[in-house]
């Protein structure tokens, strides 16, 4: 009964379950360290979260996706700096500043998106790569509005978010919400249209669906979310910068759904605790985290290529075939 | 005479210099259950092409229940109710059987941009009865792309019936099934005329099939029809048997 | 802005130098794609690892015979033969393990692969951006003065460009090479070992690419970072161009290398916009390029 059980049921309700048990718990161990670790894990995996629907549910991989992030961070800096320069950041001018990326990052993936999902494979790939590169050097040379490449510094949140722990637990919530929020995206009739759309494009034409309108809903709505997380950045990091629209960055989300397994609606917020825990421990020793990313990616990419979770489904295959 | 549900005429399209459909006129009245038959080449599936939209005709016009439909779009063509199954299996293969049906009653169900359903909760009973229709309810939470070409074929067929058409186009429906298989798939496509006075048009290269179970066969060479009739008058045909049986067999 | 001969005629010049190296780490690129379908993200990674070896290489020889531009020869030779062989190995290691894979495992590896080998070069050349300075007189030309050397470039890329489409176009491994752009399974039914012709792809690509970055460090000096510069010129290039046509490729250099240059004298910012502009606008009307075929899209 339980075999057939643990056969049957998504595994994502526990995975959720369990990670988000370990979130709560984290600020009880020791120091600052963990909660920063933690408030970073938690952005970044918002991040990759928003990068899988475009990856692990409509099947294309973009390699410009930090442009709707460092968006994101970017609306809610401008938003915050002047009322921080001025003294009166507030609570209400907080909220809406991090509520103001939403849409900016949206109607940005909405004119990136237009021209992107006109095109499928390395030539959607190719052309992310192209608009994100643009929109970091528009934001790098546009020194008069955002300050190039010094970035914007002195960001903060108000009064009592300013604490760490607190400011994680908002990040949390905030994280926890949108996650849902996508869960609940990624199992209605779209995100199975999505599906679909990943597995034979030409068939799903031929059901009725106009695939141009499904895949840029789909990039807007990943870009909005990304925004999100981008908006939680600036804050937490007291400050922005170019970097973070570059393809750096866009590599991130990839690589973290590589490592978690983009089959799996978690498996990206598993790759955020690795990569971010990894980053911040090994960075303690080494300065080459590239190198050292670049082979548990290589390594990934050879011999575990559904990622983490894939063990699972791995789990439940061996049992099927035991069982019949 | 009853109005045709589907109408074509004066149909062109040239492929690099061939013509794979020539001045084809062509009617199907609601209810039929007609074959398409040709040798390989024939043009027959360009022929299903054309009237699902994946290609654009040179000239010439279709006309679907009552409606203009030359040059629109698949998706369009789709919701007007022309279905079309593949000759080969063309399935959501990571889907399992079940989530390929109901995926596809849900987008027939203009539920396709529906954010925030559940989507095991909509469509649920049209699901149930078309995988116990076509037989797939055993195999329900298979993945599609494991299953053998014959029940992909069924899966295919399912696909096509949960668009809720009034025109089915069936492009070697039995291809790739053994005989067991052919005959279920067979006698479920007469069913689904006789019971749910569904229209259907399908190729077949076995002639078995087509003259068992077409009301009506249309012979295509090179792209030109050269006759129309019952099964009997086909068989009989001296021009048939020279082109179609003779190249063939 | 500045409306003189002179000076529209160094941008010129400036330009198609700039359209050879491009067309020169490109061609490989797009080669790479049509034989193997795979698009080799760490090209331009490779690139600069033969720039790097190059420096290397003639600053021991001038070490010991000083400064001179026949120095540069043999330390060019010897990095684009490095480079072959490491592209070799490459092919034969990691990237042969990735045929038939999906398309983001594959664009994964090497994504990889350029985050290694740029901690790689950093690792044994550091941060600092490097240069070759060489005593080369300046030429006066309608009033403004040339570096000669970007003659050299350009008279060195059309050169290259001729071997290449000698090699493609003349010898039998080049036709083979070709065919083998058209049809994998028809090269195999000749009897011939694919995986030879690979790697053989593979390394070539990345050995003219290290060529063009030794040839082009006395007048661009190499830093980190510059791989992915060039790397989405090149995606634009190629894309542009249409994948797997030589010719397409050099008529695409061109113009992304004329475009870039006389950009930078009438909007210094926007030059690499007005290159995703023209990509753009080429991926909307014709995806598979000016020179592809549309079926291979």
């Amino acid at each position: 009964m339980i075999k057939s059980l643990f056969d049957k049921v998504d595994l994502t309700p526990p995975v959720l379950l369990v990670l988000g048990v370990l979130f709560l718990l984290l600020p009880l161990l020791p120091g600052e360290f963990p909660l920063v670790v933690g408030t970073e894990i938690l952005i970044l995996g918002l991040f990759a979260l928003s990068f899988n629907l475009i990856y692990g549910y409509m099947g294309q991989i973009s390699f410009g996706h930090a442009a709707f992030f460092g968006l994101g961070a970017y609306t809610s800096a401008l938003i915050l700096r002047p009322m921080i320069e001025a003294g009166q950041l507030g609570y209400v001018g907080f909220f809406l500043a991090l509520a103001a990326a939403v849409p900016v990052s949206a109607f940005g993936a909405l004119i990136v998106g237009f021209f992107c999902v006109r095109l499928t494979g390395i030539y959607f790939a190719i052309l992310s790569l192209a608009f994100g590169e643009l929109l970091f050097y528009i934001v790098f040379s546009w020194y008069s509005f955002t300050k190039g490449d010094d970035g914007i510094q002195g960001l903060m949140a108000p009064s009592v978010l300013k604490s760490g722990l607190v400011y994680y637990y908002f990040t949390l919530a905030v994280v926890v919400m949108a996650a849902l929020l996508l869960w609940k995206i990624t199992r209605s009739p779209f995100g199975f249209t999505l599906r679909m759309l990943r597995d034979n494009q030409n068939r799903t034409a031929f059901l009725g669906i106009d695939i141009r309108r499904v895949m840029l809903l789909n990039f807007v709505i990943a870009g909005a979310f990304a925004g999100l997380a981008g908006a939680l950045w600036g804050p937490f990091q007291r400050s922005v910068s170019p970097a973070l629209l570059g393809w750096h960055q866009s590599g991130v989300p990839v690589f973290m759904t590589l490592i978690g397994g983009a089959a799996h609606f978690a498996g990206p917020l598993v790759g955020s605790i690795i990569y971010t825990a990894l980053n911040a421990y090994v960075t303690q020793f080494t300065t080459y985290w590239s190198l050292t990313i670049g082979l548990i990616i290589l390594g990934m990419v050879l011999y575990l290529p559904g990622g983490l979770l894939s063990v699972l489904d791995g789990w439940r295959q061996r049992r099927r075939k035991a069982g019949t | 005479m009853s109005p045709s549900i589907l109408e074509v005429r004066d149909l062109n399209k040239v492929f690099g210099g061939i013509s794979a459909t020539k001045n084809v006129d062509f009617d199907l009245a609601p209810g039929a259950k007609e074959a398409i038959i040709g040798p390989n080449g024939a043009g027959k599936s360009t022929f299903f092409a054309l009237v699902s939209g994946y290609h654009r005709p040179d000239t010439g016009s279709i006309r679907f229940d009552g409606k203009e439909i030359t040059g629109q779009k698949p998706h369009e063509i789709a919701r007007l109710g022309i279905s079309r199954a593949f000759q080969v299996s063309n399935i959501f293969p990571r889907l399992t059987v079940e989530e390929n049906v109901r995926s596809a009653i849900q987008v027939r169900r203009g539920k396709a941009f529906d954010l925030f359903s559940r989507a095991d909760m909509v469509g649920l009973e049209r699901t149930e009865e078309i995988l116990s229709l076509c037989n797939l309810s055993p195999k329900r939470s298979r993945p599609a792309g494991e299953l053998s070409q014959g029940d992909k074929k069924k899966l295919e067929l399912s696909l096509a019936l949960a668009g809720q058409p009034k025109l089915l186009l069936l492009d070697e429906p039995t291809a790739g099934m053994s005989i067991e298989e052919t005959k279920e798939t067979m006698e479920l496509v007469d069913r689904l005329n006789a019971t749910f006075g569904l229209t259907i048009l399908f190729t077949e290269h076995d002639m078995a099939v087509v003259f068992n179970h077409a009301q009506r066969i249309t012979l295509l060479h090179r792209g030109q029809i050269i006759m129309t009739g019952t099964p009997a008058e086909v068989r009989a045909n001296e021009q048939v048997q020279k082109i179609y049986l003779g190249g063939q067999a | 802005m500045p409306t003189d001969w002179g000076s529209l005629l160094i941008q010129l010049f400036s330009g198609l130098s700039r359209a050879m190296m491009l067309f020169l780490v490109s061609s490989g690129l797009s080669l790479i794609f049509g034989v193997m379908n795979i698009l080799n993200f760490a090209h331009a990674t490779l690139w600069l690892l033969g720039g790097y070896i190059t420096f290397s290489i003639y600053t021991l020889l001038a070490g010991y015979y000083g400064v001179s531009i026949l120095l540069l020869a043999p330390a060019v030779v010897a990095a684009t033969l490095a480079l072959f062989a490491i592209g070799w190995a490459i092919e034969r290691t990691l990237v042969r393990r990735m045929y038939g894979r999906e398309l983001p495992e594959q664009l994964l590896l090497t994504f990889a692969l350029i985050l290694i080998i740029g901690d790689l070069i950093r690792l044994f050349w550091g941060v600092q951006n490097l240069r070759i300075v060489l005593p080369i007189e300046p030429m006066p030309v309608l009033g403004s003065f040339v570096n000669p050397y970007l003659f050299f470039i350009i008279a060195v890329g059309l050169i290259v460009a001729g071997l290449l489409w000698w090699f493609l176009a003349r010898t039998r491994t080049g036709k083979i090479v070709r065919a083998a752009v058209y049809s994998r399974d028809m090269v195999s039914a000749l009897g011939i070992r694919i995986p030879n012709i690979y790697a053989l792809v593979f390394a070539l690509g990345v050995a003219i690419a290290a060529f063009s970055a030794g040839v082009f460090l006395p007048i661009i000096p190499i830093g980190l970072g510059m791989d992915m510069d060039l790397i989405v010129q090149c995606f634009a290039v190629v894309v542009i161009g249409g994948f797997g046509s030589i010719v397409g490729t050099f008529v695409a250099s061109l113009l992304v290398g004329i475009v870039y240059s006389f950009s930078i004298l009438i909007w210094p910012d926007g030059a690499l916009a007005i290159i995703f502009v023209i990509l753009v606008a080429v991926l909307i009307w014709r995806p598979w390029g000016l020179f592809g075929t549309e079926m291979r899209f």
